[in-house]
């Protein structure tokens, strides 16, 4: 008989070993750290800058604003989809093996096997972003400078505040990211299949974009979840809102709720048939 | 009086869509015995013990564990219970050992060195720095086996535990599963083979799509089964068959294929066999077509018998 109760702390030990040798995770990780590197490098050689997009204009020669840029672009899908590659396949990838009725007939509850699981795609993502946003924003630092940025009103930011800000905004995509860790873990819970559970919320995301984008949808605009991904915009312009950030905050936190509780339900629920 | 009751199943049912794949059946186990259930492909039998293992959720019916159920304990009515259903299932990219090691976490732990002694008893100590992936079906199937003995339970659930391997497989298996089952542990194993069954097991349900089409002691079971039946071959079948007319007790008729075949109890089948060489017809031949208890099974089992004997079979097997 075993000693003691085993609890979450258990099954996420054994969520993270799993994880630490999985190498598809491995690789997101270690492209989140290196990739930004070549794709400063190379903007930074530009002669012709992408004036059209946010921040574009400055990016080849000004650090924070290559920064923002970089972060522009990696909101529109990179986000959901380097977050999904373990937030939809840490349940899915059971079905895949067979291996639920394994881990089920031990003595730990399909609620502690949840929370692990969940925990786990939700740490990985924040490590990712922190990883994402830390490369990104010391090599455009470093590569390109920190000469006083140029805001969205026009006004300068002297060096040392446009660095907090850029910082301040890449933290901003953390409730978002997570929304979508969440949407990711519900997908496959009830899709039982990792290539749905990585693909989909991506999909998503990009539909979801494009439904912002469009005319006429005031109403359901803020309910979306890649809205708050435009939330740090307030963070840039003189004077600053924060009224998205918020707005954004409770978006993503409903978002997470919902899916997480519907994953919950299915999970519980669910008969074990298969494996 | 329940407690004593390693398993205590009653009337438990479950339908998937319009498949009615488990029927109302009920099952105990007493502690310490060895306890068997079987039946053909698609009986119920991996349904039925997925609900013992809360895999799968009964419509009807409560499944007590050593006199407790899910519903009051959760997960901890799976404390000192382990074993496999179907073919057991691991991480392929992680070795064996880490896959133990692993599922000790989930077990809240086990004692030093037992991870070892379990691999040792299922012959893996070898391969156990091995990727699973990598491993034949045997080895994942013992590899089932340690890991439920790292849990040390004192109820095993095994799903056709010797299903899919080869001949020596199913040996070595059957023998471990013996000598399990000779260390105390309460075992409740299923099966399509009769002949898996009777001899480690002292209790049976027999499942004939998705009911109890029998339940008793293999003893009981011997005294239902019928006369055993002979292949005969002859070098004149003709002659053979009018030597039957002196032996009424013994009933000689040609199978589908022709080949003739002698049905009757012991004693008159081996004085009808004397008879036959007194009359000089050549023998060439003599095998058992199939045992009494395996020609009973299928008599329980097949659909086409079922409305006209399992049932008077059922009424006193359970009377
Ligand atoms: N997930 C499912 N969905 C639909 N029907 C199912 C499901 N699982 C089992 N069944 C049906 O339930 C019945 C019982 O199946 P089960 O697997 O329990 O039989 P079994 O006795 O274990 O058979 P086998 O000897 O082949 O393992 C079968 O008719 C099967 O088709
Ligand atoms: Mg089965």
């Amino acid at each position: 008989m075993s000693a003691a109760r085993p609890g979450v702390v258990s099954a996420l030990r054994w969520e993270l070993r799993k994880l630490r040798a999985q190498h598809r995770a491995r690789v997101v990780l270690l492209a989140a750290l290196l990739a930004p590197v070549p794709i400063v490098v190379i903007i930074h050689g530009q002669s012709r800058p992408p004036k059209d997009t946010l921040f574009g204009r400055f990016a080849p020669d000004n650090g924070f604003a290559l920064a923002l840029l970089v972060l522009g672009f990696a909101s529109q899908w990179v986000l959901p989809l380097l977050v999904a590659i373990v937030a939809g396949d840490v349940f899915a990838s059971e079905d895949q093996h067979g291996t639920w009725k394994t881990v089920l007939t031990r003595s730990t509850s399909r609620g502690q096997i949840f929370v692990a699981k969940t925990l786990t795609a939700g740490g990985f993502a924040v490590v990712m972003l922190a990883l994402l946003a830390a490369s990104t924003i010391a090599s455009s630092y470093l590569i390109v400078g920190h000469q006083p940025l140029t805001g969205l009103s026009g006004q300068v930011i002297g060096s040392h505040t446009a660095l907090s800000l850029v910082a301040a905004s890449w933290a901003t995509m953390l409730p978002p990211t997570l929304g979508f860790a969440a949407l990711a873990i519900l997908l496959s819970v009830w899709s039982r299949n990792p290539a749905v559970g990585i693909a989909a919320p991506v999909v998503l995301g990009l539909v979801m974009g494009l439904v912002g984008a469009l005319g006429g949808v005031e109403a359901i605009r803020p309910l979306l979840l890649t809205t708050s991904f435009e939330a740090w915009h307030g963070l840039l312009t003189q004077p600053r809102f924060t009224g998205p950030l918020v707005d954004g905050l409770l978006v993503c936190g409903g978002w997470s709720i919902l899916s997480l509780g519907a994953a919950y339900v299915l999970l519980r629920r669910r008969d074990i048939t298969g494996g | 009086m329940n407690n004593l009751l390693a398993v205590d199943a009653e009337g438990v049912t479950k339908t998937f869509g319009s498949v009615l794949a488990v029927d109302d059946i009920t099952v105990r186990v007493a502690a310490g015995e060895v306890y068997g259930v079987l039946g053909p492909n698609g009986a119920g039998k991996t349904t039925f013990l997925r609900m013992l293992f809360g895999l799968i959720r009964p419509d009807s019916g409560t499944v007590r564990i050593f006199g407790r159920t899910w519903d009051e304990v959760g997960v901890g009515v799976l404390d000192g219970v382990a074993g496999f259903i179907e073919s057991p299932k691991f991480y392929p990219d992680r070795t064996g050992r880490q896959n133990l090691a692993g599922l000790a976490l989930l077990d809240g732990g086990t004692r030093p060195g037992l991870l070892e002694e379990v691999l040792e008893i299922v012959d893996l100590t070898d391969r156990a720095d091995r990727k699973v992936g990598g491993y034949s079906y045997g080895m994942r199937q013992r590899l089932g086996v340690a890991a439920s003995l790292l849990r040390e339970p004192r109820l095993l659930v095994l799903d056709e535990p010797a299903n899919g391997l080869d001949p020596a497989g199913i040996r070595d298996m059957r023998a471990l599963v013996k000598r399990l089952a000779g260390s105390g542990l309460t075992v409740l194993l299923s099966s399509h083979h009769m002949e898996e069954v009777e001899e480690i097991c002292d209790n049976v349900t027999i499942m004939s799509r998705g009911a109890v089409a029998f339940h008793g002691t293999i003893a009981e079971l011997r005294r239902m089964a019928p006369d055993p039946g002979h292949v005969l071959a002859t070098t004149d079948d003709a002659r053979a068959l009018a030597v039957a007319a002196d032996h009424p007790e013994v009933t000689v008729a040609p199978d589908a294929d022709g080949a003739l075949v002698v049905t009757g109890p012991r004693p008159a089948v081996s004085a009808y066999v004397a008879g036959l060489v007194r009359a000089d017809v050549e023998l060439l031949g003599f095998t058992l077509t199939q045992t009494p208890l395996e020609a009973l099974f299928f008599m329980l089992t097949d659909d086409f018998d079922h409305q006209t004997l399992v049932r008077p079979v059922r009424e006193v097997a359970l009377r």
